[in-house]
């Protein structure tokens, strides 16, 4: 057998958890009706009973190269189901609010975001900076909410080429390499995980296959979300999210095209195209419905999680990214509509606002819950590649169970 | 004698199913000068029915009442007219309507003749439960003096409590305890599990209140530094001596309670664990003392501990001493039984010395209290060294009932870490640490924990296994007997009579009965005290205790034909006869708890009842009509039940609609103990083809209600066997089944396929002689 492993628990750590969302974790004495329950855990090491005991003795070693904490996708159905009330599911997600946190530095902005008293000066840095910039702009033109030919040009205080693309630019910049830095940081970890062998499963030959086989059957179809349960709750998560993640796509898709008409055109000028946008040009299009497609999103996501229910406690963290992405979605609509009706002193304010909630979207998002974006597709892709999965993909069975 | 016997016939009971009144004038013809009454009632089991009966007997008509209606289970309160008038209830409802299978294979229909089986059945039963009240006599209870004081052996926490129950409720206690101060192991406790709401917190015991109270209560005479040497007598009147301070004294007692508690298992089973090796390695209760002391510090050093484990399991450690003792176990089997061939099989051996039964088993058996303990020791730890960090790794964490609220509050503490597992080996590292080591934890790795501290836990050790403690002065011996089966405990095991024992009049209480919290035992002494009173409150109407509560009969012996055998007095279960110089018994009436097991035993039949006796049940056997062939009315199989499982298991497949065969002749018995093999030549002899008892199960986890009765009879059958065969009687026509109060749906079957035997064998070559 193997070397028998020398315990040194960590109380603090213990602490921390109960503090960062697994405040009932002590509760928990080992029946594994959570592991049973759970649509999506593997048969060998299952989870989460083992994080839970993990949990109660300190063992952060486990627990922070715990590659299980992703597979997890917070269905609730352990927290519903345990007898005890000591919400597994909580823990799971304490574990990940501890990984968006600590993963990677600044230590700082890990901690600011894990609190609401710290929220004013996450907001302030970007408010600052475009703050001097409308300052600027507007002296230039001696009035903060100046017109071109009675019309309302937000370029005209927020400059794309000198304020927009440059600041947001280097934000994505740094996001990514925090994001590559965690990516390794995890995957180091996992390497030096025991492996799996199942009978009958084809492991994908290269992370690239196996991160396109995540993409492709787990990402855009957004399977696992129907093993959340047969609930009106978990129906309504269902839609929710999956609208949501395609209006990103959208917008994602709408702000790329701008990016590369606008400086492609430079290079290229039959690339370039005018701005604001004609409502009728396609991209507008696409932009508006994704605009749409948000708030129905937000609107689903945000009624669910009004309904306190057995399954899923909402804490910090949650309402942080729920909050932004209102924020983003309403400045961004009440922009465009304020901005065609013409009320120049509340369409200039309210784009500063939408630019702040974007700033603090995308600059601060590995250390927020919408992490997971970068988190769970790699190490779902490590999963597969490692041979850790579902029991559904073990059996080719649904192992979905109707409580 | 009953001279006039009145015979009433209940029609709603009934119904249309009988015909009632041919039955009647069958009974009015055969009967003619002992019934003078034979009458049909629309509705017997009703106040008017009751008062047509008391009219009856007020009159001076009738002397003895003979219902033919439902089973006697059932409508007692309307057929109860005092000790002086004796009552016989036929089962016509269950043993013949609702159980009637007919041979063939017609249902009952209301209103038609009733089928010539079915008919012959219900005369029989009737015929039989009037020969039954003729060979009745009303009982008198013999009335003893009875000494209105109970003596409560052991002055701890059980012991305490009891007294407290007995001498609240109006009755004299004397406790009797051998320490010099009262309190037992209650009062070396720093805390104990909680005793009242949230039950979340360990609480001081309140031993001393406790205490204060009994030395205080007018009713309770206390005795410390005291202990019972012998105990002689029978309830109500037992001598016991005692020896304490100032010499022996003898004191009268009605009843005993034993609430002598436990002692601490042997340390040779945590041996294993490295108690005795490293100074570290303390017992639970060597723990329990520091923190009464005040401060919990390492033995070997005095400082204070940073990390302390507590195991509570570690099997494969225990193998070679679990080998060990089962081996000399099967060796003590094997001899004894080479012994039980040696000697003839009607003598039964008599353990003659005390056996301890302290075995490696008693640590399972405190299993709640030992996970109750780690649980509350584990937070000791964490309230006198807040820094400090306690461990439990353990094979079952058993904490049953409200204690579920202290399991989760002691989980709560971040301090404190549980894992299922088994530790494997305990060992000292270099700095002075011990390290210990256990596999298939939870954590899903063996581990390893370095322990400043370990505890292993006590097991719970009952003093019945380890001293014979009551000191009885009778001739089965001074202990109680077979405590084998009970691991030395002084167990019932019935757990709808905890309290009692196999010597009437004593009964137990506490942790020497079972390993019990405080708040368990005290309950345990309360329900002791209760039946200890029952006692007093029984004998001195002459009345038995237990089981059979309120019989007044008792064991009447015609010494005259005793040929001193010995028999009875070996084979009561309860001690009850001892025996003079020549070996003729002696019986101990309060002793006695009128099973009839003696009956069954004796070869001469010198033991009877008042109304049940060897010729009582012998003439009920040839009462009954026996077809000279099968074709002329079918086999006839004769059946006893004993009253406790088999007869209401009857009762109960009938009530259900089960039906079984009409041959068969159902007489109650109350144990199988008391069936004397003469019946069984009764209905040999008169043409039976069959002879079945039916009984409660017996063995290691007996259910017989009077212990021994049904192992007994079956001994006894076997030896018939023997002597069946020399006259050419098959062995299969008498069999004994066991059956347990809820097999009532396996009795048809049990029944039938007895009878399809019969008619394999063939008929009774006696028959028509």
């Amino acid at each position: 057998m193997s070397q028998p492993v020398r315990v040194r628990p960590d109380l603090e750590f213990v602490q921390e958890l109960q503090a960062a969302g697994g405040h009932d974790l002590k509760k928990c004495y080992q029946c594994a009706t959570c592991s049973v329950v759970c649509p999506l855990s593997p048969m060998d090491r299952s989870f989460p009973r083992k994080e839970m005991v993990w949990g109660q003795w300190g063992l952060k070693d486990k627990l922070v190269t715990d590659i299980d904490m992703w597979l997890c996708h917070k269905c609730g159905q352990c927290s519903e189901q345990c007898p005890r009330g000591a919400k597994p599911g909580e823990l799971m997600g304490a574990l990940r609010n501890m990984a968006y946190r600590d993963l990677v530095g600044p230590k700082f902005l890990g901690r600011w975001m894990s609190s609401v008293k710290h929220l004013p000066k996450l907001i302030a840095i970007p408010a600052v900076i475009y703050l001097i910039v409308w300052l600027i702009t507007g002296s230039i033109h001696g009035t903060p909410f100046p017109l071109e030919n009675g019309e309302i040009v937000f370029g005209l205080i927020f400059p794309g080429d000198f304020s927009i693309d440059p600041i947001f630019g280097l934000a994505t910049l740094f996001v990514l390499w925090t994001f590559y830095k965690g990516v390794r940081t995890i995957f180091a970890a996992y390497e030096a995980q025991p492996k799996t062998f199942v009978l009958g499963y084809h492991k994908p030959r290269s992370l690239l296959s196996s991160f396109w086989q995540v993409i492709k059957e787990e990402v855009v179809t957004h399977k696992k979300w129907k093993d959340c349960g047969e609930e009106e709750e978990d129906e309504t998560k269902f839609k929710g999210h999956l609208v949501l993640f395609y209006s990103f796509v959208a917008l994602f898709i709408v702000t790329s095209v701008v990016a590369v008409t606008h400086w492609g055109g430079k290079i290229l000028p039959f690339l370039h195209m005018g701005y604001p946008m004609p409502l009728w040009n396609p991209v507008k299009i696409l932009a508006n419905i994704g605009a749409i497609a948000l708030v129905v999103g937000l609107i689903f996501l945000t009624k669910r999680r009004l309904n306190v229910t057995k399954k899923d406690e909402s804490a910090y963290a949650d309402w942080y990214l729920l909050g932004v992405i209102w924020v983003v979605a309403l400045t961004g609509i009440l922009s465009e509509l304020l901005r065609l009706s013409g009320v120049a002193g509340l369409a200039y304010p309210v784009y500063f606002l939408h630019l702040v909630s974007v700033f603090m979207l995308i600059a601060y998002l590995p250390w927020s819950k919408l992490g997971h974006l970068v988190y769970r597709v790699a190490a779902l892709t490590y999963a597969r590649y490692m041979g850790r999965v579902s029991t559904e993909i073990e059996n080719k069975q649904n192992k979905v169970f109707v409580l | 004698m009953a001279e006039k016997i009145g015979v009433y016939f209940d029609k709603s009971s009934i119904g249309p199913y009988l015909d009632l009144e041919a039955l009647a004038e069958a009974v009015k013809n055969k009967w003619s000068s002992q019934c003078p009454v034979v009458s049909l009632e629309d509705k017997l089991a009703s106040q008017e029915g009751k008062q047509k009966i008391q009219q009856d007997i007020d009159n001076g008509t009738i002397d003895a009442v003979c219902v033919c209606g439902t089973s006697p289970r059932f409508d007692s309160e309307f057929f109860d007219f005092g000790p002086k008038v004796p009552v016989a209830r036929t089962s016509l409802r269950e043993h013949c309507v609702l159980a009637y299978d007919d041979p063939d294979g017609k249902s009952l229909e209301p209103g038609q003749e009733t089928p010539e089986p079915l008919q012959a059945l219900a005369r029989d039963y009737v015929n039989m439960s009037v020969t039954n009240l003729q060979k009745t006599e009303p009982p008198e209870g013999e009335v003893l003096e009875t000494e209105k004081r109970v003596l409560v052996l052991g002055g701890g926490w059980t012991g305490l409590n009891a007294a407290l129950s007995v001498a609240d409720s109006g009755y004299e206690a004397v406790v009797v305890e051998k320490e010099q101060e009262l309190g037992g192991y209650a009062a070396k406790l720093y805390k104990t599990f909680p005793l009242s709401a949230p039950y979340e917190e360990a609480q001081f015991t309140g031993v001393d209140r406790l205490i204060e109270s009994v030395q205080n209560h007018d009713k309770i005479t206390v005795k410390t530094g005291t202990t019972l040497q012998r105990f002689d007598g029978q309830p109500g009147q037992f001598q016991a001596t005692l020896k304490g301070g100032s010499g022996e004294e003898e004191l009268s007692v009605g009843s005993m309670i034993v609430a002598t508690g436990w002692e601490a298992q042997d340390t040779k089973y945590v041996e294993p664990l490295g108690y005795g090796k490293h100074k570290d390695v303390v017992t639970s209760m060597q723990f329990e003392e520091m923190a009464k002391k005040g401060e919990i510090v390492r033995p070997s050093d005095g400082k204070k501990p940073s990390s302390v484990v507590f195991i509570l399991s570690f099997r494969s450690l225990l193998d070679e001493i679990v080998k060990e003792e089962e081996a000399q176990k099967a060796k003590e089997a094997e001899e004894r039984a080479k012994l039980e061939e040696e000697q003839s099989d009607e003598e039964v051996a008599v353990e003659e010395t005390f056996k301890k039964t302290e075995s490696y088993r008693h640590l399972a058996f405190t299993n709640e209290i030992t996970s109750l303990n780690s649980l509350k020791q584990a937070r000791y730890v964490r309230e006198f060294l807040p820094e400090s960090l306690a461990y439990i790794v353990y094979e079952h964490m058993t904490i049953p009932g409200l204690n579920e609220h202290y399991y989760k509050a002691a989980q709560d503490d971040t301090g404190i870490m549980l894992t299922k597992g088994e530790v494997t080996s305990v060992y000292e590292e270099g700095n002075g640490s011990i390290v210990v080591r256990a596999e298939d934890t939870l954590i899903g790795d063996d581990i390893e924990i370095e322990a400043d501290l370990v505890v292993v836990p006590t097991g719970l050790v009952p003093t019945t296994a380890l001293d014979p403690v009551i000191k009885l002065a009778y001739r089965q011996g001074e202990a109680f007997p077979e405590l084998e089966l009970f691991d030395g405990f002084a167990d019932s095991n019935y757990i709808c009579f905890p309290y009692e024992t196999r010597r009437t009049g004593i009964y137990a209480a506490g942790s020497v009965r079972q390993p019990q919290t405080l708040p368990r035992s005290a309950e345990d002494a309360s329900g002791s005290a209760l039946k200890a009173i029952q006692c007093l409150e029984s004998v001195n109407r002459g009345m038995s205790v237990h089981p059979r509560s309120g019989d007044l009969t008792y064991p009447k012996f015609n010494f005259v034909r005793c040929t001193q055998c010995r028999r009875c007095t070996e084979e009561c279960p309860f001690g009850a006869l001892e025996e003079d110089a020549e070996g003729t018994p002696k019986p101990n009436i309060a002793r006695c708890r009128r099973c009839g097991t003696c009956m069954g035993a004796c070869p001469e039949r010198v033991i009877s009842f008042d109304n049940y006796s060897v010729g009582q049940i012998g003439s009920m056997i040839t009462q009954v009509k026996v077809p000279d062939e099968f074709e002329l009315g079918g086999p006839r199989i004769l059946v006893l039940a004993c009253e406790n499982d088999a007869y209401p298991a009857l009762d109960m497949a009938a009530l259900r609609g089960r039906k079984w065969s009409p041959y068969v002749r159902i007489i109650p018995v109350r144990c199988l103990g008391s069936v004397n093999t003469i019946w069984i030549a009764d209905a040999m002899g008169k043409g039976y083809d069959g002879a079945l008892m039916l009984g409660c199960k017996y063995g290691d986890d007996y259910q017989c209600h009077f212990m021994k009765g049904s192992e007994l009879c079956d001994r006894r059958m076997k030896n018939i066997g023997e002597t069946l065969g020399r006259l050419g009687v098959e062995i299969e026509r008498v069999q004994q089944e066991q059956v347990a109060i809820d097999d009532y749906d396996l009795i048809p079957d049990l029944i039938n396929d007895f009878v399809d035997n019969i008619y394999k064998i063939g008929p009774n070559p006696f028959k028509g002689f």
